[in-house]
């Protein structure tokens, strides 16, 4: 019996819990190396979760990599966008980034609201839309058809109004999401941006590891990226890391991609 | 006014006398006049020892010069001595000009000139020289084994390599190392008189504003000190007047205006005995803008080489207790040109004004500086305190290009104060602020990085669903009604309706001219309505027993008796036709459709 408790557990236990626990131990003995190393392990294994990319963006913040941190802790918050520490971790980060935006941000109104909205727990929001149209319709039918009592209207309008505030915090997490989808994060010390998609096009900035861009357009070698307030150019695709990589929320795996060549 | 120096004596008992400054190297490098030279045509090789120090000698090799024939050759020898700030500096140059002439053309090198001092061997780099046939004219240009002009301390460069005095006995020559620096690059103005005559003394020197610069003299001799030159094969003396560092402060074409000097001339108190005043050419440079891609945060005073070092004292401190941190910038360039990052907030750390001191020193004729910035920090929590990187953008104008200087962050422990400690804050609080990374989880939890439900393909169905299965079972419970129906109830609900269609019939018929018909039509269309609404078969009553069987229905007599009278005009029209004109047919219509309406009124 104690044998069958102990393979419970051991089978309710996330595969790839003991290395984490070594790269946990070697983070905190000073290791960054080592537990960078493991923690990678458990990325290229398939382990997603929020600690597991937390964590890497600490270790990756200790050794000085501002652009992978910014990386792992913006992929924290694609796992869950609730999640404190990889909030705080990314604004702690974000204040000591060579690049500071200047002038207004060119975010619309939708995408203001859908960040605030992102939070929200999007894919309970989403059941729950489901569930109570269901249920709403269902209570509309019982006093159409069959004379039903008339708490039943009363019941219905409430499924409909919850059915509405989950709509809305859906929508706000598949913008959210969407708006992630689209993101990358600078992992090179500095990147030319440049007007066309060729080193021979001119360059009017540069950008710096940590900066958070949109990914706008993509030619072989090149992506064209957008900043927060509208600087827009053309950077080599080589410096971008996108915060959701191929194979996470159903995008494609492309074989050679950069992460597989990093150091 | 100078003293003019009578010999080397002077000097030389000088240098004996200060053994301390002796510098520590020995340099040596090699030019040639033209990277270009016709066959019959000739280039001039000049190879420059620099000894730093009193007692270097060295014994120089000259090449082989394989595919030259050596025309003339000649050596000459300058030796400075100078305070420069405070230091005492030395210096000897020897010089050693060789006028060559190819053998063949082609691509041919001069060999590596070789030098043995202070028990090692320096050696110059091979010279590549392009000989083109006879008669054929070279393209300008130097060649060389050392950096380019820009790239050389100010002594490499020869001062007297485009000089033609011609016949004159005094020449006044200004020059500078490089007449296309980068702004804020350090370029360096000699001052030359160059004499046939013997010249007792510089009675009075006017050195030209330098406005758009900043300046700093590197040497400025009180003693004249002479340096033995030939020129278009004519022996001169060259006196350095005054060497200066020059630091451009804007982009664009600047000008160095014209240097005055009145010399004394002649031996003692009474042999030809002459003043002369000379001036020097007005130099013309181009200042560069700096390249374009500077950095962000790149501040343009930032140009030089330069290092940038940081310390805190003490590393291991009590909680209110002050920690000094230094950050120091130091290498060639202009200093006070110089800025340096902001150390910003420290969570946990009271930071105080930073204080700045800046020291210069001229150093092989570049200007050199250390910029010292400190503050006064004051830990406010117990723990680890870092003190953060801290990076400076500048532009290395010798390599061209834009650089970071990146400095360790500093880890300070900070422990509580002990009781009865003095601390420089009324109160050495253990202060939590927010901040800082947070710690590492522990525990691996697992999230689902699947599509999400609104992005699964039975999402939006579902949504559809519930209102088209309510649709679905209304419509059905209809279609259960109409099907359940009795047929005579049936016939009664679309009784009007039966009836309304054989007058539209009525019409068509009408259309078409069919008069008989369209009075049938009608006929019928009342006829059935009474029997399927009302329960009346017209056809076995006459008309008083229809009348009476509508009233005792109880329509109005007026609406029976309009109906009565549409059904005898059908039967007269019909068994009487071309009676009636085709506006009465139009109004027949009109006056059976109303009566219809008004037994179907009355029946509801």
């Amino acid at each position: 019996m104690t044998l069958l408790l102990a393979l419970l557990v051991a089978a309710a236990e996330p595969p790839g819990t003991q290395l984490f626990a070594d790269a946990n131990a070697a983070y905190l003995s000073g290791d960054m190396s080592r537990a960078v190393a493991a923690w990678e392990a458990l990325v290229s294994e398939g382990v997603a979760a929020t600690e597991l990319e937390t964590n890497l963006g600490a270790a990756y913040l200790r050794q000085g990599k501002r652009g992978l941190a910014a990386l792992h802790f913006e992929r924290a918050l694609f796992l869950d966008p609730g999640d404190d520490d990889a909030r705080a971790d990314l604004i702690e980060l974000r204040r000591g980034n060579v690049d500071r935006l200047e002038g207004e941000g060119e975010e619309g109104g939708t995408e203001t609201v859908a960040r605030l909205l992102r939070p929200l727990p999007g894919f309970t929001a989403a059941f729950a839309l489901v569930a109570l149209w269901a249920a709403g319709w269902a209570l509309v039918g019982v006093r159409l058809l069959r004379g039903g009592p008339r708490w039943a209207s009363a019941a219905a309008a409430a499924c409909f109004a919850g059915a509405v505030l989950a709509a809305l915090v859906t929508w706000g997490a598949a913008a959210g999401r969407r708006m992630a989808m689209q993101r990358a994060v600078v992992v090179a010390p500095s990147v030319s941006a440049r007007e066309g998609p060729g080193e021979k096009s001119a360059s009017h900035f540069e950008i710096h590891e940590g900066t958070t861009v949109r990914v706008e357009d993509e030619e072989p070698g090149f992506r064209r990226v957008k900043l927060a307030n509208g600087l827009t150019g053309w950077v080599s695709a080589s410096s971008l890391e996108l915060v959701v990589p191929p194979g996470w929320a159903g995008r494609p795996v492309v074989a050679g991609s950069p992460r597989a060549a990093r150091p | 006014m100078i003293p003019r120096r009578t010999g080397n004596a002077i000097c030389l008992a000088l240098l004996l006398a200060a053994p301390a400054i002796a510098a520590a190297d020995v340099e040596l490098s090699a030019t040639a006049d033209a990277a270009e030279v016709a066959l019959d045509g000739t280039l001039l090789l000049r190879v420059t020892a620099i000894y730093s120090s009193q007692g270097d000698t060295g014994e120089l090799q000259l090449p082989a010069f394989a595919d030259f024939d050596v025309v003339d050759q000649s050596r000459s020898e300058q030796v400075s001595f100078s305070f420069v700030n405070g230091a005492p500096s030395f210096r000897r140059t020897v010089l050693t000009s060789v006028t060559l002439t190819p053998k063949r053309e082609g691509d041919l090198i001069i060999e590596p000139a070789k030098l043995e001092a202070r028990a090692k061997v320096f050696q110059t780099e091979p010279i590549r020289v392009r000989v083109l046939p006879t008669g054929q004219t070279p393209r300008g240009g130097h060649a060389t084994s050392s950096p380019p002009p820009s790239d050389r301390v100010p002594p490499d460069v020869d001062p007297f390599a485009d000089v033609h005095p011609g016949q004159r006995d005094l020449l006044l020559r200004a020059t500078v190392d490089n007449d296309r620096p980068y702004v804020g690059q350090q370029i360096t103005y000699s001052l030359y008189l160059l004499a046939r005559a013997n010249v007792s003394s510089i009675e009075k020197l006017q050195v030209p504003r330098l406005d758009g610069f900043w300046s700093e003299d590197i040497e400025a001799p009180q003693q004249l000190v002479p340096e033995q030159r030939i020129l278009d094969g004519v022996p001169y003396t060259a006196y350095l007047l005054r060497r200066r560092a020059l630091f451009a402060l804007r982009p664009g074409k600047a000008t160095i205006e014209p240097a005055d000097v009145q010399v004394l001339t002649g031996f003692g108190m009474l042999f030809s005995r002459g003043s002369s005043r000379r001036s020097s050419l007005p130099l013309h440079l181009d200042v560069q803008p700096l390249p374009p891609g500077k950095p962000p945060g790149f501040d343009s005073g930032n140009v030089g080489q330069w290092t940038l070092t940081a310390q805190a004292d003490p590393l291991g401190v009590a909680v209110g207790q002050p920690v000094t941190f230094r950050m120091i910038a130091t290498g060639r360039g202009n200093v006070r040109d110089l800025r340096l990052p902001a150390l910003g907030a420290i969570p946990g750390v009271r930071t105080f004004d930073a204080t700045t001191t800046d020291k210069e020193s001229i150093e092989r004729g570049q200007v050199n500086g250390t910029r010292t910035v400190e503050q006064l920090l004051v830990p406010e929590r117990t723990g680890a305190v870092e003190i953060p990187s801290l990076t400076m953008e500048i532009f290395d104008p010798a390599q061209k290009q834009y650089r970071t200087l990146r400095t360790d962050p500093i880890a300070v422990h900070v422990v509580a104060a002990q009781v009865g400690q003095p601390v420089s804050t009324p109160l050495a609080q253990n202060l939590l602020g927010g901040g800082g990374v947070r710690p590492i989880r522990l525990r691996l939890g697992s999230v689902q990085r699947s599509a999400p439900p609104w992005a699964e393909p039975w999402f939006w169905p579902a949504l559809g669903l519930p209102p088209f299965g309510l649709a679905l079972g209304l419509g059905l419970a209809g279609l259960r009604r109409i099907l359940q129906e009795n047929p005579g109830t049936r016939r009664v609900r679309l009784a009007r309706s039966a009836a309304a269609k054989r007058l539209r019939g009525a019409r068509a018929l009408l259309q078409r001219g069919e008069s008989v018909a369209f009075y049938t039509e009608i006929a019928r269309a009342v006829t059935v309505y009474l029997a399927d609404k009302q329960g009346v078969a017209a056809a076995g009553l006459t008309r008083d027993e229809l009348a009476a069987a509508l009233s005792a229905r109880g329509h109005p007599e007026e609406t029976v008796r309009r109906l009565l009278r549409v059904l005898d005009d059908c039967d007269r029209a019909r068994f009487a036709p071309g009676s009636s004109e085709a506006p009465a047919r139009e109004a027949m219509l009109g006056r059976a459709d109303q009566v219809l309406n008004e037994l179907d009124r009355g029946n509801a």
